[in-house]
Parts: C-alpha cells; structure tokens; sequence
C-alpha cells in the first residue's frame, strides 16, 4: 500500500474499483459490462478496419484480389471465427440498448422524481422502471446471438 | 450463544509495512451492531485499535466503513444482518487510511464545499440583515427534501467505481448536493454551479453505476440527483431562472 503523505496510505481501488461489482446492485454489474463490451467494440471495429483496409488496398493491404479476399475470409469462417461473429453480435446488443437506456436516465426520464421517503429506504433510481431495461437488453442480445449462431452454424440464412 | 467472529483490518501506516487482518472473539447479544462489536474488541481485547464513531444513530456519519465487502455504517448495521457468524471490517475505500478504520475526509469535505453547498442569493442585504422569510411551496420542497438528508458518511463516494480512479471528480455526494441547491427554490446560484460541472472531470464521469444510492443509508438517492442534474447541464439552463426564486415573504401586520 502506498504512502499518501502525512503518515497516512493511500487507499484508492483503482481499476479493480470499476472492474469487480461483487457485493453491488444489479446496474453496477450493467455498468461494468457496458465497459466491457465498449472496449471489446472498439477491437473489434480496430480489427474490422484493418481487415477491410487489407482487402481495399489500404497500407497493410494488397489491393482487391481473388488471394487477398481468400485470405480475409479465411480469419473468419471457421468455428472461432463465427464463434468470435456471435459473441460481437451479443455484446453489441447489449452495448446499444443498454446506452439507450442510460441516455434515457440522463436525460431524468425513467428514475421517477425526487419525494418524500420512508424507511426502509429504496432508492427510487434503482427500481423496476429502469431495471427492466437491462433485463430487455440482456434478453434482445442473447436472442439476436442466438439467432446469429443459427445462421453461422447451422446454415440458416 | 456462540461468540461473533469479528475481523479487523490493521494498518498504521506510520508503523507498518503492509495492513493485515486480526480476529477478536466477541460475544454476541441481541440487536448488536457492528459498532458495538469493533467497541467490545477495543474495550477489552485491544485498546489500539482505531475507529471513529460519535452519534451511534446513524445521524453524524462517522462510523462509514466496509463490512463484509460493502460500505455501511457500524452504528447502522446488526450483526444478525450479515448472518451473525463472521463480521468484517474494513476502512472505507477511495479514502486514504489514517489508521485501522479511520480514514482521512479531507479531500471529501474540499469537494462539497467546492460545489458551492449553499444558498446563493443576490440581495445580500437581505441575507445579512433579513425582514421575512423565503417561503418554498410544498411541491417546490418536495424537489430537494430527500437530498438534504446527506450525513457526509462517505459511503457513496467509497462504493462509486469513478471515484475508484478519478481523483478530480467531484464524487455522487457533491454533485447530488449541487442539484440539491440548484434546484432549491430559494437559490439564485444554478447556473454557475452547473457551469463548473460541465467538464470532463465533472457530472460526466457518471456512468450510472447506482452503488452510491445502493450503499446510502439514508435513502438520499445520489444517483437520481446526479442524473437530474445532468438533464441542466445537458441543456445549460438550471432549474429555475434566478429571476423566478423565492421572494422574501413578510408577515402581515398583526394590528396589535
């Protein structure tokens, strides 16, 4: 534990802070999976970019060509590669309707307002309204990763 | 009954290289809180251990600290809550350690007072030397009654995963008190306190992780506050317009 300064320790939790939402509230688990999967989206829009740039003749690539195509092709149809598509269909999924719902409490429209309260106290901010949008956006992306494997694996199309 | 496993975390960074955790054996008692317990231990089992309490009603805030992985207070928990078997406490995170379970608030306190944590008036003559009162309708109050509950215990700011690795932001407890004042009927302060906030250090770094109004003890609810406020900074018009805050109201003559 590093020092602070005058005699005292520093005690700030850093990344683990944000990472682990053990012993926290449900939005706190949405909130360490909308960061997540905004990273995961960002590699792999990274990824794609640089994949497409290969084909088009951007500066890693070798131009439109029949070998450049087979070989792009080649990272991604195969099981990891359609296992990699389904997991990028889950989370950007998830990701969208979940940003939709925190824009929607940010603009204060689904926390319901400020009153009067009672104990036991029950934060008016964490009850069912906006809740049950993290439950539609888990429900949305496992349906559309479900629906996505169907198509990859089991040639639905 | 059996005796209550109670674990300590000890760190005196003075002293010490690294914090480590001691069991006391407490015996246990009906409605025993937490705090209770830690002053059992330091009653008679070991003088030295520290901690900071002093109202033991869940009114001053100075017990915060994590129990059983959670900020709460210790005047406000009982044992049987947590499942009265095994109890551990440790300092709050996000605050640096003094010692033990005593951590420093200092930078806390500089946060609240930095959103200007107060009426903000223009007729300061009035304010000074007052002939009536600045009357609040019921539904005016309504608005902020629940954000003026905060006891500064800092349970918020040691749950917030922002805080957790932003030094600069304000943390839920100053920003839900700069919506408590902004949206205060009587304030005329709203719009450069919700100036200040618009930053990236500022209400921004709120992701909506709900822990503050989860850990609060008070049913203060830091996360709406924090949200509505934003809706004002989104749109950089505060509450109200100093023009529409309360008038001074003063009491008709009695004819006496």
């Amino acid at each position: 534990m590093s020092s602070e300064g005058g005699g005292k320790a520093r005690n700030r939790r850093g990344l683990s802070g944000w990472l682990n939402p053990y012993h926290y509230n449900f939005e706190r688990w949405a909130y360490v999976f909308q960061r997540v999967t905004g990273i995961a989206i960002l590699a792999y829009v990274i990824g794609h970019l640089g994949d497409t740039s290969f084909f088009v003749g951007g500066p890693i690539g070798t131009g439109p060509s029949q070998s450049s195509w087979t070989f792009i092709s080649g990272i991604v149809e195969n099981s990891f590669g359609h296992l990699i598509l389904v997991l990028v269909v889950l989370v950007v999924i998830f990701h969208g309707t979940n940003g939709l719902r925190l824009i929607a409490s940010e603009m204060g429209l689904i926390l319901g307002r400020p009153a009067s309260i009672e104990y036991p106290y029950k934060p008016r901010s964490l009850r069912l309204g906006q809740r049950a949008l993290i439950w539609a956006a888990i429900i949305l992306a496992v349906v559309g990763a479900a629906w996505a494997a169907m198509i990859l694996f089991g040639g639905l199309a | 009954m059996k005796d209550l496993k109670l674990v300590v975390q000890r760190f005196d960074p003075v002293k010490d290289a690294s914090p480590k955790m001691v069991e006391y054996a407490v015996p246990k008692r009906e409605g025993m809180t937490v705090l209770d317990a830690l002053l059992y231990a330091r009653d008679y089992v070991d003088h030295s251990i520290g901690l900071r309490f002093s109202c033991r009603q869940a009114s001053c805030g100075s017990c915060g600290m994590k129990i059983n992985g959670r900020p709460r207070l210790a005047c406000y928990t009982q044992v049987e809550e947590l499942g009265g078997e095994k109890v551990v406490a440790q300092p709050m995170d996000n605050f640096a350690i003094i010692k033990d379970l005593v951590t420093d608030l200092g930078s806390f306190f500089d946060k609240h007072k930095a959103v200007t944590p107060r009426l903000v008036r223009e007729d300061g003559e009035e304010q000074e030397r007052p002939t009536g009162e600045y009357l609040m309708t019921p539904g005016e109050l309504s608005k902020v009654l629940q954000f003026t509950y905060c006891i500064k215990c800092g349970l918020c700011t040691s749950s917030c995963p922002t805080v957790a690795t932003d030094e600069r932001y304000p943390g839920p407890q100053a920003l839900t008190q700069a919506y408590r004042y902004s949206a205060d009927a009587r304030d005329q302060g709203g719009a450069e306190r919700i100036a200040a906030l618009d930053n990236s250090h500022g209400v921004w770094r709120c992701h909506f992780a709900g822990s503050c109004s989860y850990v609060c003890p008070k049913g203060v609810d830091p996360a709406l506050g924090i949200q509505l406020l934003k809706r004002h900074v989104m749109t950089g018009k505060p509450p109200h317009a100093k023009d529409e805050a309360s008038k001074v109201w003063k009491a008709p003559e009695s004819g006496r």
